[in-house]
């Protein structure tokens, strides 16, 4: 990455990107976390995974959460979606505080989790019937999903027929089947290699655009996070504060060609001055001794 | 063919690399071969082992306790020794004979018993050579014209052969019966001491190890022997003795599933079930048989309730571990997309476990199965445990056999059908594929696939 970009400011928004944060602002606030602070116990001593997290989440918004391993993004998400309970704060929903896990915020994690003994097509259907729902209606909204996601041919497939990539899109299709408020994922793309996850993050996109869906996405890849995300929350570690929010200035609709942009390189920049600061750098320097005989050199 | 040569260049052994199936298939015969292919070598081959001798005729010892019979077996070191003891016996015979008391002072009556045994000790090997039947090892009118018939060399024995020692015997003792009486008469038997014959034998294994084709004889025999009176048939034993394994064992699997599923599933249950259910399974269940009897009674309950015991404390333990290895962040995900508590131990625990569930109880049920002959010999010995005693007490090592053998391959087939069905059941598991395209099941599902085919073929739309 070549940062001629430091003479760019990633605060600079175009008029129509500007346009755009404005009218998201006016949104409600579907995600409200307030004051959040999470803290393990553990036997040498308490660890503080969360420390005072505020942020909040526009309707139809998609947020990315970024930060270094280990700073409490998995547990933040957690707690969102009722699997952990925070130690104090508050988490709201439409103005309504969570309490456990609920079919209003649907969850993608990065580890495969589909029935193994469900179809495509059963496991889509999962969450409504859980919720009572009549298998007929339930079985042709499956369907479409199942078609939005692409997967027609597979409905009838169990899962260790899919590739990875297929996995996820399944996973994504049976969260939205259950007509959340907020889909969250954590590290979904993870697993992917490369190819698989770019295709992925537009398919993400896509689907985000043509639904009433907020997102909320953890990611440790900086370019997934910028190409994604509206906004960018960047999270410090030990302990897990918010270090920035920050606003994407790359316009929508977002393309691969946008990589290279001067903002997208500029925002890419600065987050990677936050996660990873000049100053700590000299700590990737391994104590080496040079192996090799004197002008045989490599670089 | 292409695919022949290469599984040529590939190597038999290398760390954890699947085998072909080609190769597979021949090991697994050459692991049942074996086997039998050194049993049979032990059976059949004299100098590889044989340290006993199976006496095809055998001999009185005058003031010697301990009678042989043929078919007896006696150590290779002690068989010699017999003979020369019978030889040296017919010597001061002879010198008794020639002596002015042939009696030795005996009565005419006992000379007369001791002559009619001699006269049967040839009966075994006229039996052998079918010169008479199976039960007529008393017939002492055939057995008196078969030493005529030999006596005089009309007949020969061939299979076994009579040695040409007892031959000579036979003429001399023949020249003196029928001196007397040409045909066999109580009365008239002869009443001066007849020389014994000399005791003759083959090289055998202890009687503890038959050779394979006895075994399958007489596997086939009992097989064949009906019930009568209060002996029930050997397929009524396997009947007996299956109703008591499964009986036990679907008991157990009834009641302790479900407890163990719940240990699995909720922390509270665990800690109040699993602590004593581990210890009460270190008690063996076979101290607990006389206290089954009392409470129980006897016939069949006792015995159900020992394989019970011996396998449910196991079964609850092995299920909830099974429960507890069920993916956690599956259960995440069932609770995000809404399942209540109760959903998640019917719609997620349950189907996750239940492959593993069927493994578990697989093995569970080859654990019963280790129970049945404990169980069988609880308050009055039944089924197939019955018999095996019962022979096995008679040294009928050559009747116990088959039945052990049986044991083992009802159990081995049980397994291996479970093994099969599993990946039908299951068919997102590992084993599916492998299931489907089973040779057994491709027969076995022909008719239905083929049924299931044409239906397909004939409603193009539904597809
Ligand atoms: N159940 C737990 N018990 C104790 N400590 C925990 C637990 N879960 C997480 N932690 C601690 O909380 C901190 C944050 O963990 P978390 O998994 O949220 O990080 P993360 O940002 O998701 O990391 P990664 O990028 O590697 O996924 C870590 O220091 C971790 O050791
Ligand atoms: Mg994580």
């Amino acid at each position: 990455m070549i940062p001629p970009a430091e003479t760019i400011d990633y605060h600079a928004q175009s008029p129509e990107v500007s346009e755009r944060f404005t009218k998201l602002k006016e949104r409600p606030v579907v995600l409200s976390v307030d004051d959040l602070t999470k803290v393990f116990p553990s036997r040498n001593g308490d660890v503080t995974a969360l420390k005072s997290v505020d942020f909040e989440v526009y309707r139809r918004e998609f947020m990315c959460v970024i930060g270094p391993s280990g700073c409490g993004k998995s547990t933040l998400i957690r707690i969102l979606a009722g699997l952990e309970t925070e130690t104090s704060g508050a988490v709201l929903l439409d103005g309504n505080p969570v309490a456990g896990p609920g079919p209003d915020r649907g969850m993608v994690f990065q580890s495969y989790t589909l029935f193994p003994w469900l179809t495509v097509k059963q496991n889509v259907m999962f969450g409504p019937k859980m919720a009572g729902h009549k298998e007929a209606g339930v079985e042709a909204d499956a369907r479409q999903w199942i078609e939005l996601v692409g997967l027609s041919q597979f409905e009838n497939s169990y899962p260790h027929q899919l590739s990875g990539g297929m996995k996820q899109r399944v996973a994504i299709a049976r969260a939205l089947a259950n007509r959340p408020r907020i889909l969250l994922m954590d590290e979904p793309f993870g697993a992917l290699d490369a190819q698989t996850r770019a295709q992925m993050q537009s398919y993400l996109l896509q689907i985000w655009r043509n639904l009433d869906i907020t997102i909320l996405f953890i990611t440790h890849d900086l370019d997934e996070a910028i190409y994604l995300a509206d906004r960018i929350l960047v999270l410090k570690a030990n302990p897990g504060e918010v270090d920035e929010i920050l606003e994407v200035p790359v316009p929508r609709p977002r393309n691969l060609d946008q990589f290279i942009e001067p903002e997208f390189i500029a925002t890419k920049h600065h987050i990677n001055q936050l996660i990873h600061p000049e100053s700590e750098r000299h700590q990737d320097n391994l104590p080496f001794p040079r192996m090799t005989p004197l002008g045989d050199d490599v670089e | 063919m292409s695919g022949l040569g290469k599984d040529a260049r590939e190597p038999w052994f290398a760390v954890r690399r699947e085998l072909s199936p080609k190769r597979a298939t021949v090991l697994t015969v050459i692991s049942f071969a074996l086997p039998l292919l050194i049993w049979s070598a032990v059976s059949y081959l004299p100098f590889l082992w044989h340290p006993d001798v199976q006496l095809q005729l055998s001999a009185h010892r005058k003031d010697v306790a301990t009678v042989y019979v043929a078919g007896d077996r006696v150590s290779k070191g002690f068989f010699p020794e017999f003979q020369s003891a019978v030889r040296k016996q017919n010597e001061e015979l002879k010198e008794q004979l020639a002596s002015e008391d042939p009696l030795d002072g005996a009565s005419e009556s006992s000379v007369r018993r001791a002559n009619k045994k001699v006269l049967r000790h040839l009966a075994p090997l006229l039996i052998k050579n079918r010169w008479l039947k199976d039960d007529q090892n008393t017939d002492d009118e055939a057995i008196y014209h078969a030493w005529g018939e030999i006596a005089s060399g009309e007949n020969t024995l061939k299979r076994p052969a009579l040695s040409e020692e007892n031959i000579a015997i036979v003429q001399e003792n023949w020249k003196a019966m029928s001196a007397i009486a040409p045909n066999y008469d109580s009365d008239l038997f002869i009443s001066v001491p007849l020389f014994s014959l000399v005791p003759q034998g083959k090289a055998s294994n202890p009687d503890y190890l038959p050779a394979p084709d006895r075994v399958l004889m007489t596997g086939v025999k009992i097989f064949n022997i009906p019930a009568e009176g209060g002996r029930p048939s050997m397929i009524q034993r396997v009947g007996h003795s299956l109703q008591i394994v499964f009986g036990g064992f679907l008991l157990a699997a009834l009641v302790g599933v479900p407890i163990g599923v719940v240990c699995g599933t909720y922390p509270f249950f665990s800690r109040l079930i699993e602590p004593f259910t581990d210890f009460f399974r270190y008690m063996p269940a076979p101290t607990f048989s006389t206290l089954l009897v009392a409470i129980f009674l006897a016939n069949d309950a006792p015995k159900i309730a020992l394989v019970f015991i011996g396998t449910f404390f196991q079964l609850v333990l092995v299920v909830s571990n099974t429960t507890r290895r069920l993916d956690m962040p599956l259960l995440e995900a069932a609770q995000t997309l809404g399942a209540s508590q109760r959903q998640l131990l019917a719609k997620v625990v349950v189907p996750g476990i239940l492959p593993s569930l069927y493994d578990d109880l697989r093995i569970l049920l080859g654990w019963a199965w280790t129970w049945l002959v404990i169980a069988e010999l609880v308050g009055v010995k039944s089924g197939l445990t019955e018999f095996i005693e019962t022979q096995g007490r008679f040294r009928n090592f050559d009747l116990v056999f088959p039945v052990i053998i049986l044991i083992g391959l009802i159990g081995f087939f049980t397994d291996q059908i479970l093994s099969l069905v599993k990946g039908l059941v299951f068919p997102y598991t590992d084993d599916g594929p492998k299931a489907s395209s089973h040779p057994i099941v491709k027969t076995v599902l022909f008719i239905p696939r083929l049924i299931k085919r044409l239906i397909s073929k004939s409603q193009p739309d539904a597809a």
